[in-house]
C-alpha cells in the first residue's frame, strides 16, 4: 500500500537520525536493500525429496527463511549460524529496528504507559512482537521470546497488565530469553505485570491466621518450574505463597513499579520442597524460593522437556530430554547450552516436517517466505485473532497450547490468509509476486509449466511427492498463468497446502 | 491406564459402531465456566448462618433482607435462593425445565485449573486416561449414524479438549465466516484443488482438511437465509450471547448438530469478586440472560436441546484476604432441558466445613462424581445406551436428574 510505504519512509528518516549509523549513504543503502523487496535476483530451489537441513534449521530455530537466507546460512555453515544466533546482541538488526522501534509505548517505563489508551498499547505490543518475528535477524532469540512468552504467559486484558506488559517483555522475557533460567523466573516473579496477572500484589499477611493468595505460588510450581508432576504438595504451594507475601505495586509516584512492604510479609519460617527458609528473610524470601524451585531436579526435566518439545517434536525424545536436562543441571540453568544441545542433536536433524505450525508461526512464515512488506497493522492482527492466536491474548497462565490438535480448526482461516496475501488483497502486507516468481526462475512462459513443482520446492524446502505435485499441477493446468490472479492463487494454494502447515 | 489398554479401548470403539445408540437429533450444548465458578454465590444457601459468617463481604444478601431490593437473593425454597442476576432463569426453573445438582466435582486433588479442566474434558478419573475427550468418545459411538461436518461445533477460536479425537469438529464464531475468499470468482476450483491436496497428507491434517471443505459446502446452503431469533428473544451483546445465537441458528437449520461447546471465561475470582453486584455478578448476568434468550429462541425445539453448564471446581467456602475466593472443590452443575425432575436443587448440601490439606484444596465436599451427571445426560437425552463406552470403568450414581418414563 502506498500510504504505508510513504509513512515508513518518513519514519525511517526520523529514526535514522537517532540511530548510530555511520552516514546517510549507509542508511539509504540499508533502506534501498529492503525497498528492493529483499528478494535476490536468483533463488536456488532444492530438488531433494528430503527437507533441506538448512531450511529445517531456519524453520524451527526461527520463523522460517526469508528469500536469500538459505544461501547465506549454507555458506556460513549451520554451526556458525547457531553460535551467531546465540549471541544476538552482536547481530546487526537495524533494518528490523527501523520498523519495530517506532512504537513509543514499548520503550517506556510502566508508569508512563498509563498515559496511553489501552487500544494503543494493545496494538503497539502486538505489532512490535510481530515485526520482530518477521524481520529480526535474531531469529533464535525471537523464537525463544515466543516460547517464554507462553511459558510465563500474561494476558494483557486482565487488570492493569496491558500497561505493564511492555516492561515485562523487555526486562523479563527478552533480557533473559537466552540467559539463565533462574534469573528469568526471579525477574518474572517480581514483574509488575505478573504481580497483577496472578494476583501476587494482593498476596499479603493480614494479622494472625491471615490467608495468603496462592494464585501465583501455585503456577510458579505447576507451570513455571517443577511442572504438575514435579512432586510438590499443597503444603508447598501454601508455604511458597507465604514466602511471596508483601510485594505490592506503587500507585502514586512510580506507578506500576514493584516494592516490598515488610508489614504485609509473613516473616515466619517456611519449609518449601523440604528446604527451610529461615524466619526474618523479608524480601530475600522470594530469591530463596526461586533458588529452591529452580534447583529442583523436576525443574530441569520440565524445562528441558518443554524446550525439546518446542524445537524437536511434541513427544520429546526421552534421551534428548535427559541430555538437555543434564546441560541445565551442570550450567545451573543456563539456556544457551540447552539450545546448543538440542539444535546440534541427531534428534533435531531427523525431525524435519513433523510438527504443525501454530497460527502465529504460520502467518509469520508466510510473510517471511514471500519477502512481504508489512507494518503489521490492524488487518494482520485480525487474521491472527481469527485463528485464535493474537499476541498476549491467551487468558490462562498455561499459555497458548503447543500441540497441534487445538489448532486443527484453523485451516480455513490459514487458507484465506494465504490467498489474500498472495493476491495483495489482505491489507495486511504487500508482496512482489513477480519478483519472487522471477527469482525462482519462472519469468519466461516456457518455464511456467514447472511452476507448481518449483514453487512447492521453494516454500516447503523439498520437492513435492508425486501425489502432491499431481494435485497442484491439476489446478495449475486449468489456469492461465499469464494472468496475475492465477499466479496469486497458485502461490496461495501452495501456502495453503498441508506441507506448508508443517515445520 | 497403560498405553496398550488405551489403544485397545479406542480400537474397540472403532470396531463397534453404533448399534448402541438410538434416538438421533438431539443437540447437547455444553457451557464451560472456565476458571472455577463460585456456585455458592449463585445458588445461595441463605438458611445456613455459616455462609454469612465466613463470607463477611461477598455473601449475597438473604432473600428477606432488602425486601426484594435489587441486591437480595431470589428465594427458591426454605434453604436456597438464586443470585439476583440469575433472575432471567427463574421462570425456567419454576417451570421445571432447569435442574441444579449440588456438590458435583472431580477426584482431582491438585487444585489446578488446567489439570482439572483437562481431566473433566477428557472425562477421566484422576490420572487415569481413557483417551481423547468425553464428547469425542460419545460422537464415536454415533459412527455410521450420519455424522455431518457440523456434528460438533465449538464456538470460539479453539477446539476444546472435550472434542479431542472427535470425528470432525469445527471451531467457529459465526457461520457467516465460513467461506473461502478466493482472489478470483470461482472458489470451487480452489476447493477442489485443496481437497486433492489434503487427501495426499498422511499425517494429522488430512481429516481436518476434508472436514473443513465439507463444512464449506454445507454452510453455503445455510447462509442463504437471514436469521431472526424467535419470540423476540434478545441475546446479550457479548461473545457468549452471539455464540449461543449461532448455536440456535445451527439447531434450527437442522444441519446435524450433535454437540456444541461454548465457554464463558473469567470465573477465577481470587480478588474482589463482589457479592450481589460486582465482578462475578456481571458474569452471572451474562450467563443467565444468554441462556434465557437461547431457551425462548428455541421454544419450538425444546425437546431436541439439552444444555449443560459445568465448571472445573467450585471455590473455597470462605473469602480470602483480598475479598475473593481461592480454588475449591465441589460446585453446582446446571441442566436445562425437557423431561427433568426440575425446579429443585438435586444432590445434597454437604455443609461448609473445610477439609484438611491432605485432600488438596478444600472447599465444598464433592458428593457426586461429575461423570454421573454427564452419564445421565448422555443416556437419558442423547440416546447413549451404555455409558461405559464413554466412561470406561466408571460406575455412575443414579442422579435422578431426569424423569424416568
Amino acid at each position: 500500500m502506498k500510504v504505508t510505504r510513504r509513512d515508513f519512509l518518513a519514519i525511517s528518516g526520523l529514526i535514522g537520525c537517532s540511530l548510530p549509523l555511520s552516514g546517510c549513504s549507509n542508511l539509504n543503502g540499508l533502506i534501498a536493500d529492503r525497498m528492493g523487496g529483499g528478494i535476490p535476483e536468483k533463488l536456488p530451489v532444492t530438488n531433494d525429496p528430503q527437507i533441506d537441513p538448512v531450511f529445517h534449521l531456519l524453520s524451527r530455530a526461527g520463523f522460517g527463511p526469508r528469500p536469500g537466507d538459505i544461501e547465506r546460512v549454507r555458506q556460513q555453515g549451520t554451526k556458525a549460524w547457531i553460535e551467531e544466533q546465540l549471541e544476538p546482541e552482536k547481530i546487526d538488526d537495524r533494518l528490523c529496528d527501523l520498523r519495530a522501534r517506532r512504537f513509543e509505548s514499548i520503550e517506556l517505563d510502566p508508569g508512563m504507559c498509563y498515559e496511553f489508551k489501552r487500544e494503543v498499547l494493545r496494538k503497539d505490543l502486538s505489532r512490535y512482537h510481530l515485526l520482530r518475528s518477521v524481520y529480526s535477524k535474531r531469529q533464535l532469540l525471537e523464537s525463544m521470546v515466543e516460547f517464554f512468552s507462553d511459558h510465563f504467559n500474561i494476558y494483557i486484558e486482565k487488570g492493569d497488565c496491558i500497561y505493564l506488559k511492555a516492561t515485562d517483555d523487555r526486562a523479563v522475557i527478552r533480557k533473559n530469553a537466552l540467559g539463565c533460567f533462574r534469573d528469568l523466573v526471579l525477574a518474572s516473579a517480581l514483574s509488575p505485570a505478573m504481580l497483577v496477572y496472578l494476583d501476587g500484589k494482593e498476596n499479603k499477611k493480614e494479622g494472625p491466621g491471615g490467608i495468603p493468595n496462592e494464585n501465583y505460588a501455585r503456577e510458579l510450581l505447576e507451570l513455571h518450574t517443577l511442572g504438575v508432576d514435579g512432586g510438590y504438595t499443597q503444603k508447598d504451594v501454601y508455604e511458597a505463597a507465604r514466602c511471596l507475601t508483601g510485594w505490592r505495586l506503587h500507585s502514586g509516584k512510580g506507578r506500576g513499579t514493584a516494592y516490598f512492604d515488610k508489614s504485609l510479609h509473613d516473616d515466619g519460617e517456611k519449609v518449601v520442597l523440604g528446604a527451610k527458609i529461615p524466619r526474618g528473610g523479608g524480601a530475600k524470601d522470594v530469591e530463596l524460593l526461586v533458588d529452591i524451585a529452580c534447583r529442583h531436579p523436576s525443574t530441569a526435566r520440565h524445562i528441558a522437556g518443554k524446550l525439546v518439545s518446542h524445537l524437536v517434536s511434541q513427544e520429546a525424545p526421552p534421551a534428548l530430554t535427559k541430555r538437555v536436562a543434564a546441560r541445565y543441571v551442570e550450567s545451573s540453568g543456563k539456556i544457551k547450552p540447552m539450545l546448543r544441545e538440542i539444535l546440534l542433536s541427531q534428534e533435531f536433524r531427523s525431525s524435519a516436517g513433523l510438527k504443525m505450525k501454530r497460527p502465529f508461526h504460520y502467518v509469520v512464515s508466510c510473510l517471511r517466505a514471500t519477502g512481504a512488506d508489512t507494518m503489521a497493522g490492524d488487518q494482520l492482527l485480525e487474521y491472527l485473532t481469527r485463528m485464535g492466536h493474537g499476541p498476549f491474548q491467551y487468558p490462562t497462565p498455561d499459555g497458548y497450547p503447543a500441540e497441534a490438535n487445538p489448532w486443527l480448526g484453523t485451516l480455513l482461516w490459514r487458507w484465506n490468509f494465504a490467498f489474500a496475501l498472495c493476491s495483495n488483497s489482505s491489507g495486511a502486507a504487500k508482496i512482489s509476486l513477480s519478483r519472487l516468481w522471477s527469482a525462482v526462475g519462472l519469468n519466461d512462459a516456457s518455464a511456467r509449466s514447472n511452476a507448481a513443482e518449483i514453487l512447492f520446492s521453494y516454500f516447503v524446502g523439498r520437492r513435492p511427492q508425486n501425489s502432491e505435485l499431481a494435485a497442484i499441477q491439476e489446478f495449475a493446468d486449468q489456469r492461465n498463468l499469464e494472468d496475475e490472479m492465477a499466479r496469486a492463487e497458485l502461490t496461495g494454494l501452495i501456502l495453503s497446502s498441508p506441507a506448508f502447515q508443517k515445520v | 491406564m497403560p498405553h496398550e489398554s488405551r489403544r485397545q479401548f479406542l480400537k474397540k470403539l472403532a470396531l463397534n459402531p453404533s448399534k448402541l445408540v438410538s434416538e438421533p437429533g438431539t443437540t447437547l450444548v455444553c457451557v464451560f465456566l472456565r476458571g472455577g465458578a463460585d456456585t455458592l454465590n449463585m445458588f445461595v444457601p441463605y438458611a445456613d448462618d455459616t455462609y454469612y459468617k465466613i463470607r463477611p463481604t461477598i455473601a449475597v444478601p438473604h432473600p428477606k433482607k432488602g425486601k426484594n431490593g435489587p441486591d437480595s437473593s431470589l428465594k427458591l425454597d426454605d434453604f436456597y435462593a438464586f443470585h439476583p442476576k440469575l433472575s432471567a432463569l427463574l421462570p425456567i426453573y419454576k417451570d421445571g425445565r432447569m435442574a441444579i445438582v449440588q456438590a458435583v466435582g472431580t477426584d482431582n486433588p491438585t487444585g489446578s485449573h488446567f489439570e482439572t479442566q483437562d481431566q473433566m474434558e477428557h472425562g477421566d478419573a484422576y490420572r487415569k486416561t481413557a483417551g481423547g475427550g468425553w464428547l469425542a468418545r460419545y460422537l464415536r459411538t454415533r459412527f455410521g449414524n450420519s455424522l455431518t461436518p457440523l456434528s460438533a461445533v465449538s464456538i470460539g477460536p479453539i477446539i476444546p479438549e472435550s472434542l479431542r479425537g472427535a470425528p470432525g469438529a469445527s471451531a467457529i464464531s459465526s457461520i457467516d465466516e465460513i467461506r473461502i475468499k478466493a482472489p478470483c470468482e470461482n472458489p470451487h476450483v480452489l476447493s477442489k484443488a485443496l481437497s486433492n491436496l489434503y487427501k495426499t497428507d498422511v499425517g494429522v491434517l488430512s481429516a481436518p482438511g476434508k472436514d473443513t471443505l465439507d463444512l464449506l459446502t454445507r454452510v453455503e446452503t445455510l447462509r442463504a437465509k437471514e436469521y431472526k431469533p424467535a419470540n423476540g428473544s434478545e441475546y446479550p451483546d457479548s461473545g457468549f450471547g452471539r455464540g449461543l445465537r449461532e448455536i440456535a441458528r445451527l439447531v434450527k437449520a437442522d444441519v446435524g448438530l450433535d454437540v456444541a461447546c461454548i465457554d464463558l471465561d473469567g470465573w477465577d475470582t481470587h480478588f474482589v469478586q463482589g457479592g450481589a453486584t460486582g465482578l462475578q455478578a456481571a458474569l452471572i448476568e451474562t450467563l443467565s440472560t444468554g441462556l434465557a434468550a437461547f431457551d425462548s429462541d428455541l421454544a419450538d425445539w425444546r425437546k431436541r436441546v439439552v444444555t449443560l453448564v459445568i465448571t472445573e471446581f467450585g471455590r473455597r467456602t470462605y473469602e480470602n484476604g483480598s475479598l475473593g475466593t481461592d480454588h475449591g472443590r465441589g460446585f453446582a452443575a446446571m441442566v436445562i432441558a425437557d423431561g427433568l425432575q426440575g425446579g429443585q436443587i438435586i444432590g445434597r448440601y454437604p455443609g461448609l466445613k473445610e477439609a484438611g490439606w491432605i485432600l488438596g484444596p478444600s472447599g465444598l465436599d464433592v458428593l457426586f462424581d461429575y461423570r454421573s451427571v454427564l452419564s445421565e445426560v448422555l443416556t437419558m437425552k442423547m440416546g447413549l445406551k451404555d455409558c461405559k463406552e464413554v466412561f470406561p470403568g466408571f460406575q455412575p450414581q443414579d442422579m435422578e436428574i431426569f424423569k424416568r418414563s
